[in-house]
């Protein structure tokens, strides 16, 4: 009920923001009276997709200088000096189509912090040491973090580069290491000006605030040219025909494997609303219940987690639960296998194709959609517990014309079957998969591979049930419609250069 | 935020069962939601036999393992009907079930949950299925040099105390938890037991609703014998160096450790220490502003003395741009934590750090999720949750002269251990 509550609140207050001749900014108030907190999300529809060719990087770099840059007033110790007693903290983060500046106060501060946050947004300082010292941060994000520090989220982004070949979403949003260092400060201060503008920004606070302070809030970022350059279209991922595979060859004690595929819906279309069903089928995030946990951890104790998305996922923090505010225009169907042993490697990608085709070629099992859809329609009111999250969501709601919780509260109680079965058919497909794995020995697993070698499971425990062995026997032949053509092994020093 | 008001600002009902089991039940304003708490006080720390590090985590990999009742698919499919978000966590001190879900499933939840915590079955093939889960978990952070380097700080810098392996475990441990099915049983029999264990409900539910399934389903649970004490650690003689082996790329890594004292809610050297690490390190210090945005030497720095059972250490982690910078960095901290010990720090600042600490923990209880989440933290370590309200007592009280006493007091050369990690690939 909360949900629905909360983009009622929102999407009228956007439309009469717009009416009423005020700046095109939107606003979205979520009132809470009786709560202490109250949080604040600027939401700039700019991301990582405006960044101009051979400037990889140049988005997130402006974001971060208004951020955690100092402001025309104070520098950036004067800026934390000023925050640190209300324990505010302005969270930013971006993705390909937006930037988020979000921050939870105590409503004893909210004015205080709220002058501080329009300040940086409004009147960065735009110092030479602010843009030295976080364009190499950028650079060692890259190249020594993402490279070297996690090989799952550099798995992940390694992917992205695959699904989005020659696309604005086809690099990381932190850049790449050509594009950052062609950046100078001049381009950051261009950027700014072109793209952090009114048209692009929304306005949400919710909480105990008081009533005139949104519209109060709001005014200041009247300043802010209001149009700005027009947002490019987005053209369709390329196609492609077979699997393709990148190898990322490096000493591991377990293979980082993700996978995905372009897929024609988002949170706008009514096919969106089935695959969540179907994904959640197959593997909702960092749950126990999904098709892949169950087989690939559970019988067979390959590895920690295995779970399967259609759109991109952001874990919010520690929680379970995704980032809101990560809207994107196109999204992808993404399996995301936690490290496997590098011996059991190809078994793994393998089985996790074929759980993923039977669910496409025979429909989701009928006890398994009864499931799933009682499941989701409980689970759903956790994605929005308090009240930054159900801002967050009320902003997408915003951004899509749709608000994911409502539409699933509304529609899964008379979704069906073949409701889902008809959309995974339309949408999902592993014939053109796109498969990432980091880690070792993977030049002999791609050769086994490309020569449809079988590529069995390495058990050190004891006895694996009967019908487990039999499945196994059947998933380590799985046919992969891979070729030597299709296969790219490089190492990690090679990845996001340009 | 008057400095008078609670820290924890919840109304709590508390009962003892005859069995020793307490329970706590925190109604909260979080309609249709309630999230439900199992709290063992058991962790790594309670790991004292060799070759058996890292078993409180991998017991609660099997706590999902089925009971005759419950078999995990069961199980399995009672959470998924509820929608609910569940799952589990392991530090050195405590191992912490939660679940979060409706309100109408706690009849469903407090049946599950006291089952599986009296009656958990199962048989050695999948005991050992799920032991190689958990060797995936350590795998997962292996491609993080820090995961290596927290390892060796803590084992050079403890001796006998078992805090001297980390929750995960010593790799060769969880290498061989497939062979340790009859000490897995023994583990059971000995931690979880009605007086060991803890049950925080917080949400839209009262006391009276509580209380009485509780009661019924947990009555039955018996003590459990004798539990084995945990060694004490000697004091540290001289400093201890190692350096971590990394081949890819990484920002160079400096992880120091000082010996430092356990929680406590009447002894205030650990929350002067709390205010120390904000003193030094936090984003708005000197030194902050000295080696990240001015020198530009280090792209991240932090300090912390985390609330342990058992004294632990205050930790410092720096991710330096250049290894040619490493011993700059360390010879700064070290001279900023001594400018402290000689000249303390103004009256105003201080009671910036509690206004800070105070209006950071409001802000963490902001659902019920979360305010369970920090009730438990306390009732695991302490046993009350009132002592929420005790630290947060004891911080305001924090002196200059107590932040200058415990600067000079712990951060001596002969009890620090200091872990470098210099990447071959720069």
């Amino acid at each position: 009920m909360l949900l629905s509550i909360a983009f009622a609140a929102g999407a009228p207050s956007a439309q009469a923001a717009t009416s009423q001749g005020l700046p095109p900014m939107r606003v979205i108030r979520l009132p809470s009276p009786h709560s202490p907190l109250v949080t604040i999300r600027l939401v700039f529809q700019v991301g990582s997709a405006d960044d101009p060719t051979g400037c990889e990087g140049l988005a997130a770099l402006t974001a971060a200088m208004l951020d955690e840059g100092g402001t025309v007033k104070r520098t950036r110790t004067e800026v934390l000096d000023a925050l640190y007693p209300m324990a505010a903290e302005i969270h930013s983060y971006g993705d390909r189509d937006t930037f988020v500046y979000a921050g939870t106060v105590h409503r004893d501060n909210l004015a205080a912090f709220a002058t501080l946050l329009s300040e940086q947004i409004l009147t960065p300082r735009f110092s030479v040491e602010d843009f030295t010292r976080l364009r190499q941060d950028a650079l060692d994000a890259i190249t020594k973090t993402l490279r070297g520090n996690d090989d799952e989220d550099l798995g992940k982004e390694a992917l992205e580069t695959m699904l989005y070949r020659q696309h604005p979403y086809g690099h990381p949003v932190a850049g790449t290491v050509a594009g950052l260092a062609s950046l100078t400060l001049n381009d950051v201060k261009r950027f700014y000006a072109d793209h952090f503008t009114q048209d692009r920004l929304i306005v949400g606070v919710s909480g105990g605030y008081p009533e005139a302070f949104p519209d109060a809030f709001a005014a200041h970022f009247a300043v802010l040219p209001a149009l700005g350059t027009p947002r490019a279209e987005l053209p369709a991922p390329q196609a492609r025909q077979g699997m393709d595979l990148l190898a990322v060859e490096k000493e591991s004690l377990g293979n980082a494997i993700s996978m995905g595929v372009p897929i024609d819906v988002t949170r706008a279309d009514e096919a969106f609303y089935p695959l969540v069903v179907a994904a959640s089928y197959l593997g909702e995030h960092r749950t126990f219940n999904g098709v892949l946990m169950l087989s690939m951890r559970q019988k067979r104790g390959l590895n920690y987690g295995d779970y399967a998305y259609v759109e991109k996922f952001l874990q919010d923090g520690w929680t379970t639960f995704p980032l809101p505010n990560v809207p994107r225009r196109q999204q992808h169907f993404e399996i995301w296998l936690r490290p496997v042993p590098p011996a059991s490697t190809g078994f793994a990608i393998r089985e996790a194709i074929f759980e993923t085709d039977k669910l496409i070629r025979e429909g989701i099992p009928a006890a398994g959609f009864e499931a799933t859809r009682a499941f989701l329609l409980n689970y759903v009111d956790l994605w929005a517990q308090d009240g930054s999250r159900r801002l967050g969501y009320a902003i997408d709601a915003a951004i899509y014309g749709k608000d994911v919780l409502a539409e699933l509260k509304a529609r899964l109680p008379t979704m069906t079957k073949k409701d889902v079965d008809e959309a995974i058919r339309a949408h999902l497909s592993t014939a053109n998969l796109n498969v990432v794995v980091v880690g070792a020995k993977v030049r002999e697993l791609a050769g086994k591979l490309t020569a449809g070698q079988p590529t069995p499971i390495v058990y050190d425990t004891k006895e694996t049930p009967a019908d487990v062995r039999q499945e196994d026997k059947l998933i380590e032949s799985y046919p992969l419609p891979l070729s030597a053509s299709h296969i790219k092994i490089l190492s990690a020093s090679n990845l996001f250069e340009k | 935020m008057t400095a008078a008001a609670k820290a924890f600002p919840f109304p709590t009902v508390e009962k003892t069962l005859p069995n020793g089991l307490r329970v706590f039940v925190v109604p909260y304003d979080s309609p249709g939601i309630v999230a439900y708490y199992s709290i063992v006080r058991t962790g790594s720390r309670n790991e004292v036999e060799p070759g058996k590090s890292g078993f409180a985590h991998f017991f609660e990999h099997m706590m999902f393992r089925g009971t005759p009742k419950y078999p995990t698919e069961k199980y399995n499919k009672e959470i998924k009907a509820m929608g609910a978000d569940s799952n589990a966590f392991t530090s050195d001190d405590m191992t912490v079930y939660h679940i979060l879900a409706g309100t109408s499933s706690l009849p469903t939840i407090v049946t599950i949950e006291a089952d599986r915590f009296q009656h958990l079955a199962y048989a050695e093939p999948e005991f050992q299925k799920e032991a190689r889960a958990v060797l995936g978990e350590y795998n997962k952070g292996a491609s993080d040099p820090l995961q290596k380097m927290v390892e060796v700080l803590y084992d050079k810098a403890f001796q006998t105390h078992t805090y001297k392996h980390t929750t995960l475990g010593f790799l060769r441990d969880i290498e061989n938890m497939p062979n340790e099915f009859a000490y897995s049983r023994q583990f059971f029999d000995r931690y979880y037991r009605p007086d060991n264990v803890l049950l925080l409900v917080v949400g839209d539910v009262t006391a009276q609703q509580v209380m009485p399934l509780i009661e019924k389903h947990y009555g039955g649970w018996k003590t459990g014998p004798m539990r084995p004490e945990v060694p004490v650690e000697p004091p540290q003689k001289q400093e201890a160096r190692a350096s971590v082996p990394w081949q890819g790329a990484s920002l160079p890594m400096l992880l120091i450790g000082f010996h430092a004292p356990a929680c406590s809610t009447t002894d205030i050297d650990g929350v002067a220490l709390q205010v120390l690490a904000e003193l030094v390190f936090a984003e708005r210090s000197p030194l902050f502003r000295r080696l990240v945005l001015d020198e530009q030497k280090v792209e991240h720095i932090d300090g912390a003395w985390e609330r342990h059972v058992d004294p632990n250490l205050f930790t410092i982690l720096a991710r330096i741009k250049e290894s040619k910078d490493l011993a700059y960095v360390e010879k700064a901290i070290y001279q900023e934590i001594a400018r402290i010990a000689a000249e303390g720090t103004s009256e105003d600042t201080l009671a910036e750090v509690v206004s800070h600490t105070r209006y950071a923990l409001a802000g963490q209880l902001s659902t019920a999720d979360k305010v369970a989440l920090v009730g438990a933290e306390f009732l695991a370590l302490h046993g009350e949750l009132s002592s929420i309200d005790d630290t947060f007592a004891l911080l305001s009280k924090v002196t200059v002269n107590d932040v200058k006493r415990v600067a000079s007091k712990y951060f001596n050369p002969d009890n620090r251990t200091v872990v470098i990690l210099e990447p071959e690939a720069q």
